[in-house]
């Protein structure tokens, strides 16, 4: 059988998406591969297929909890029952089951921090795992928008599993990046694949505001012309709510979405912008992840992205379906030295280095006590075990300089007069040699494009409690 | 019940005898020494765990409404209520707090997952995100489905007549009903956030949340095997059995074996204080708690008749009454006391 066909028998697609075939040829001919595929493009079938045909499990090492669980449920709704997670939400019961039958999972998810435990190596030691993907393999990169420490530790791993093939799966990723992906793993000679970072039919538009006030009225303006569903992604949670708000009082159906929701709720507001029930989500930056909508046209960002690559990421999610999706990026006076003072407040600082290096093993009290921030935490509990002070400030030092550079970008992204999209692609050291007609301000939009609001302006049905019933469960 | 109501609810009990943080603890069902027997000695029995999630600021900005009501008076000690909260009378309840613990939220859960996976499979539609993903709530769900034969037409129809008639017979209002109804999902209709339910209600989000624990607790309490034997099989190992702790089981079961307090506390690793603990929880729990190893019966009556004198259940009072008293002494001796009051 040829991998079309299994494609076929497996999963009843007719073709591969772009990228996939040629990916999945190398790992079954044993290689390592380096993969940048962009979100939306089916990255998790690169392991899937071959993990059909290769001989024992394969682990996946996943940074994001949340992902973790949208991925470990997207398998499964596609069938695949030999799936497990192991990670610290599993209660001990469940532990103690999960153990006992590991060896019979075809697909076993991990997060980093697990992958440190003693017991969890010494459980993995005892399997045959054919292929190990490093998920999201950006994240190992400290000079990266998301860098996550422990991800390092993938590394200390491989020799513990006999160095079995690897795959390092990202959406974004510099050239610099992609060389640290290959030393910290250790792949000499990987097959690299990366795919065209450009979404021809996203349009890239851009609204400058003398006055922050402006940007609401021009904002409850456009949401009252054009058509939907689309994410306006705002810089805090209070001011997604606001907006929110602000649209309902349009009769525009909208809810927000933030970290500090109850996952219910959540899980609600995803269900019924699938649904359709809603047209406009506003949120932070927490929406994304888990929302398999095709047909999102518009993304607002109503404040500036901390980075290029995060920005990236958020517009992608529109136009999966390949018809012309509008993004459109707000920005009033005083907009960027909001977002500089939130790229660089994530840094750890002078005190918070000297109070790690000071308390030695009794760390875990500066963060439940509020002197050491979370994320700056996290970052220097990994330095602290490998560098004498001096070393680590020098790093943040150095980190302090790339952040700068961030914001740097950020700042072009707003101000370039030239193309928009050739300004996002050199940000990934690619190069654009087509541009589409539709393509961005500097290039002029076709707005006739983008549908006009059709749909008349929402009413809550009152319903009584036995014809809800009746809807959820009906004859 | 509506949230501020439930906190002064609670606060009536409490009143010149707790901090004004008490309630907080008590509300989200914290397993503590002191807010275990609080629950025993003032009766708080249906309030302990019925909003297990709550957070501090929630509850405080409650608590700041009740001051600029006029219901409570500044006191950095103890609770200190106004005239107006003590003429106040609280509403009924249907709240079982100490029953369930928390549990009707595992039940409600497995309830949505059910029916979110009938409401799918009835109209022949094979994928869905679970609107549950925990791994726990869906093994079980799946493992129920599959006894109950869940695909036969028949059951679908069944499952939703029990829903249908035990949720009418139940004695609360129409709307209380709905918001429970506007939090399950289905095919093509999705559940509600709880802000949502509040535009459409007029309730608070808190209020709604409170009302929802209420008919899960009274709903939970009218299934029975024989009306409804599929819903039944939904409170699988969710009602407490024995109302003590699991760690006081424990405790228990050393001592009935003939450890000492002392030895139990060393074999456990735990301080003498948590298994001291465990015994008022015992006490208070246990009619017959043969107290007489830890306190002779004079002392024990001695400080029963002070606490009723004096009409104080503050540990600090007592003992300046009977210094001879050890803390845990005078915490037993509340105990005991408890309901025979």
């Amino acid at each position: 059988m040829n991998l079309q066909e299994l494609l076929y028998s497996s999963y009843g697609y007719t073709s591969f998406r772009p990228g996939q075939e040629e990916i999945i040829e190398q790992v079954l001919k044993g290689r390592d591969v380096i993969a940048l595929l962009p979100t939306g493009m089916g990255k998790s079938m690169c392991y899937q297929l071959p993990a059909r045909l290769l001989k024992g499990s394969v682990l996946i090492v996943s940074p994001l909890l949340s992902l973790m669980q949208d991925q470990v449920a997207q398998l499964k709704k596609m069938g695949e029952k030999s799936v497990v997670a192991i990670n610290s939400f599993a209660t001990p019961q469940e532990k103690a089951e999960i153990w006992r039958s590991l060896h019979n999972f075809r697909f076993i998810f991990v997060s980093p921090e697990m992958l440190m435990q003693p017991f969890v190596k010494k459980q993995l030691q005892n399997l045959d795992i054919s292929l190990v993907v490093a998920d999201e393999a950006h994240c190992i990169s400290q000079w990266g928008f998301d860098f996550r420490p422990d991800y390092l530790r993938i590394a200390e791993i491989l020799p513990l599993l006999g160095n079995p093939q690897i795959l390092a799966l990202t959406a974004t990723a510099t050239a610099k990046v992609t060389e640290e992906i290959k030393s910290y793993l250790e792949i000499d000679e990987p097959f690299l694949y990366v795919h065209p970072m450009d979404r021809e039919n996203i349009v890239y538009d851009r609204k400058k505001f003398e006055d922050p006030r402006d940007k609401i009225r021009w904002l409850l303006d456009f949401v009252g012309k054009y058509q939907g569903p689309g994410i306006i992604y705002a810089g805090t949670r209070k001011k997604s709510e606001e907006l929110s708000s602000l649209l309902r009082e349009q009769g525009i159906s909208s809810s927000h979405y933030h970290g500090g929701m109850e996952h219910q709720d959540r899980i609600f507001v995803q269900q019924q912008f699938q649904n359709g029930e809603l047209e406009w989500v506003c949120s932070t930056n927490a929406f994304g992840m888990g929302v398999h909508i095709s047909n999102i046209r518009h993304v607002i960002h109503f404040h500036l992205p901390t980075s290029v690559e995060g920005y990236v990421q958020e517009v992608g999610r529109a136009g999966r379906d390949g018809e012309p999706a509008l993004a459109t990026l707000l920005h009033s006076p005083g907009d960027e030295g909001l977002m500089a003072s939130m790229v660089l407040d994530d840094l750890p600082t002078r005190h918070e280095i000297e109070e790690v290096y000071r308390q030695g093993d009794a760390q875990d009290q500066l963060v439940s006590n509020g002197i050491v921030r979370e994320t700056a935490y996290r970052v220097l509990s990994y330095w602290r075990t490998r560098l004498p002070m001096e070393g680590t400030i020098a790093q943040i030092n150095m980190l302090q300089q790339q952040k700068m550079i961030q914001i740097e970008k950020m700042n072009r992204l707003v101000t370039t007069e030239g193309c928009i999209r050739k300004f996002i692609i050199e940000c990934f050291d690619q190069e654009l040699f087509d541009l589409p007609e539709n393509c961005c301000l500097n290039h002029g939009i076709i707005y006739q494009e983008f549908h006009l609001r059709t749909q008349s302006a929402s009413s809550t049905l009152k319903q009584s409690w036995q014809e809800r019933l009746n809807a959820l469960m009906p004859r | 019940m509506l949230f501020h109501e439930l906190i002064l609810s609670v606060m009536k009990f409490l009143n010149f005898e707790r901090t004004v943080s008490s309630p907080y603890h008590l509300i989200k069902g914290k397993k503590s020494g002191q807010t275990i027997q609080d629950v025993g000695y003032y009766r708080l029995h249906p309030f302990f765990s019925v909003l297990p999630k709550l957070e501090k600021p929630v509850y405080d900005q409650a608590v700041n409404e009740l001051y600029t009501k006029g219901y409570l008076l500044e006191n950095e000690e103890y609770i200190h209520l106004t005239e107006k909260a003590l003429q106040w009378k609280p509403p009924s309840y249907n709240l079982d707090g100490w029953k369930y613990r928390g549990n009707e939220q595992i039940f409600f859960k497995r309830l949505s997952l059910i029916i979110q996976t009938l409401s799918h499979v009835h109209q022949r539609e094979k994928t869905f995100d679970p609107v549950q993903n925990s791994e726990e709530i869906q093994l079980w769900t799946r493992s129920y489905l599959q006894r109950i034969d869940f695909r036969q037409a028949e059951v679908y129809a069944r499952f939703k007549h029990e829903v249908e008639l035990s949720l009418a017979k139940l004695p609360i209002g129409d709307q209380q009903k709905l918001i429970l109804t506007l939090r399950l999902s289905g095919f093509g209709v999705s559940g509600l956030t709880w802000e949502q339910i509040s535009s459409l209600t007029d309730l608070n989000p808190m209020d709604a949340q409170l009302q929802m624990v209420e008919t899960l607790h009274i709903w939970m309490d009218s299934l029975n095997a024989i009306e409804q034997p599929l819903l039944v099989g939904l409170l699988a190992d969710l009602v407490q059995v024995s109302s003590l702790t699991d760690s006081a089981q424990r405790t228990l079961k050393l001592f009935s074996q003939g450890y000492s307090l002392q030895q139990i506390a060393e074999l456990r690793k735990l301080q003498t204080s948590t298994i001291e603990d465990h015994f008022v929880e015992l006490a208070m729990n246990d009619p017959h708690f043969n107290y007489l190893p830890f306190v002779g019966e004079e002392l024990l009556k001695s400080i029963q008749t002070i606490s009723s004198s004096q009409g104080t259940k503050r540990l600090r009072d007592i003992k300046i009454k009977v210094p001879d008293a050890s803390y845990f002494q005078i915490r037993l001796s509340l105990a005991m006391k408890g309901d025979s009051q």
